[in-house]
């Protein structure tokens, strides 16, 4: 049986969270800037010694079979890209959020940063190969990858509710589970991830990422193609295979997209293999809050 | 006996009493199911894609995960355990294919595997005597070899047989 969650504890559960670290705040607020260079990036990067330890370890990791070692944090942040970057220091100051077993969800340690990772890619995928304008890539991806962060602080109050869920999608005006989180427990999941993204000071388009994208069109003007891209990187995701549990393909898909982001069925099926092949790499290099995958 | 754990784009066979032939989690995959009664060999691939002209190089070394491939490389693969060739008295079933909710034409892409599956199982004389497809959820997908019992699974559902 579930219980509403108050305003109030909402907030207690939001501060009880691990502030993100310095640099990772700092990267956040750089990659946002629309005009930000990669030495902006880097330099950050200089400046957290284990940061740039993890950042090494990454470039030079199997995955990106790279032939000879690269020991300046130059070459490792131009060769791995801001997103990267950006991801493994999320990762290292977040991870438990992230790897945090969805058991509200009848889902696994390690499946909420498998989806993020992969609507993450998924978010870039689209707009690389759909040649979206206006939306910038790199910030797409870390986009995709916070964007479900609210799963994690919801998912103990949605304890043993799945059958419950389930049945309120199967009723009269067929909701999708971000209503089913609302009537059960009062709050959805993008909800309460706006709430960490204003705890954490998370840039605009970012809190917007989180809060819109299962319902983008509700995003303000500015912010709504990134929002777009992420919500169909969500969507990607979950088609592949990769959702969270229950909730998994139970949202809807918003057709606006179209205004932003032109999509062809060809063009679904390259960015689907990207997202596999991409996946594959990352997930093994970034290994950190990651775990194996099935 | 043991557990073939099937990945995206995987392939497999069995023909070992005990065995399971299992996939986790079809989203937009489809999971072609092969039953040779005469043998009594299961075989399985987990299809991502329809069609393999979108990159030749991942289907030569995956062909499990594109539909126009993922079925001669599937009877092949059965063949070396004794079933016929084209597939002659196989028993064929489909499950997966499914969508996020409202989805339009372009992002059917389940639908569209589901069909190019056909497709290719047309040309072969063969079609699917029951089928588990669309739908807003994800499938696990587990084939006992001894019994040729298919079970499907998802969360907050109760297991349902094919």
């Amino acid at each position: 049986m579930t219980q509403l969650i108050t305003q109030e504890e909402l907030q207690k559960i939001v501060k009880a969270v691990p502030m993100l670290s310095p640099s990772a705040s700092r990267l956040l607020q750089v990659a946002a800037q629309a005009d930000h260079d990669l030495v902006d990036i880097i330099n950050l990067v200089k400046f957290d010694a284990n940061l740039t330890a993890r950042v090494l370890k990454v470039v030079n990791s199997a995955a990106f079979s790279l032939v000879s070692k690269v020991s300046s944090i130059d070459r490792a942040v131009s060769y791995l890209g801001e997103r990267i970057v950006v991801g493994i220091a999320l990762g290292d100051c977040a991870g438990k959020l992230f790897t945090k077993e969805l058991s509200g969800y009848e889902s696994t340690s390690g499946s909420l940063w498998k989806h993020d990772l992969r609507a993450a890619i998924a978010a870039r995928e689209i707009v690389v190969e759909c040649k979206a304008e206006g939306i910038s890539a790199e910030l797409a991806f870390t986009a995709g990858l916070l964007h479900d962060i609210g799963k994690s602080l919801i998912s103990d109050y949605l304890q043993g509710s799945v059958p419950e869920a389930i049945a309120l999608l199967n009723g009269e005006d067929s909701p999708d589970y971000l209503e089913a989180e609302e009537k059960l427990i009062g709050f959805n999941h993008t909800q309460a991830g706006y709430e960490l993204a204003k705890a954490w000071q998370l840039p605009d388009e970012l809190a917007e990422a989180i809060l819109y994208h299962h319902e983008p069109e509700k995003a303000a003007e500015e912010y709504r193609p990134l929002v777009y891209a992420v919500h169909l990187g969500d969507s990607i995701a979950m088609l592949g295979g990769f959702g969270t549990g229950a909730d998994s393909m139970r949202y809807k898909l918003d057709p606006g997209y179209k205004n932003y982001i032109k999509v062809s069925p060809n063009a679904l099926s390259k960015v689907m293999l990207a997202v596999d092949m991409e996946f594959e790499k990352l997930e093994g290099s970034m290994n950190g809050p990651g775990e194996q995958s099935q | 006996m043991g557990q073939i754990i099937l990945g995206v784009g995987d392939y497999g066979a069995s023909n070992t009493p005990g065995d399971d032939v299992k996939t986790f989690a079809l989203g937009s995959c489809v999971s072609v199911i092969l039953l040779d009664p005469k043998t009594r060999t299961v075989g399985m691939a987990h299809v991502a894609l329809p069609d393999s002209s979108i990159n030749k190089a991942k289907a030569a070394e995956k062909p499990g995960y594109f539909a126009d491939t993922a079925i001669p490389a599937l009877l092949e693969k059965m063949a070396t355990f004794g079933c016929d060739k084209r597939g002659k008295g196989m028993i064929v079933k489909l499950c997966g294919g499914a969508n996020v909710m409202d989805a339009n034409d372009t992002f059917q892409i389940g639908k569209r595997n589901a069909l190019a599956i056909k497709k290719i199982l047309w040309s072969y004389g063969m079609g699917a005597v029951s089928e588990d497809l669309g739908g807003n959820y994800s499938r696990t997908v587990s084939i006992s070899v001894s019994a040729g019992q298919i079970t499907l699974s998802s969360p907050g559902k109760p297991n349902w047989l094919l």
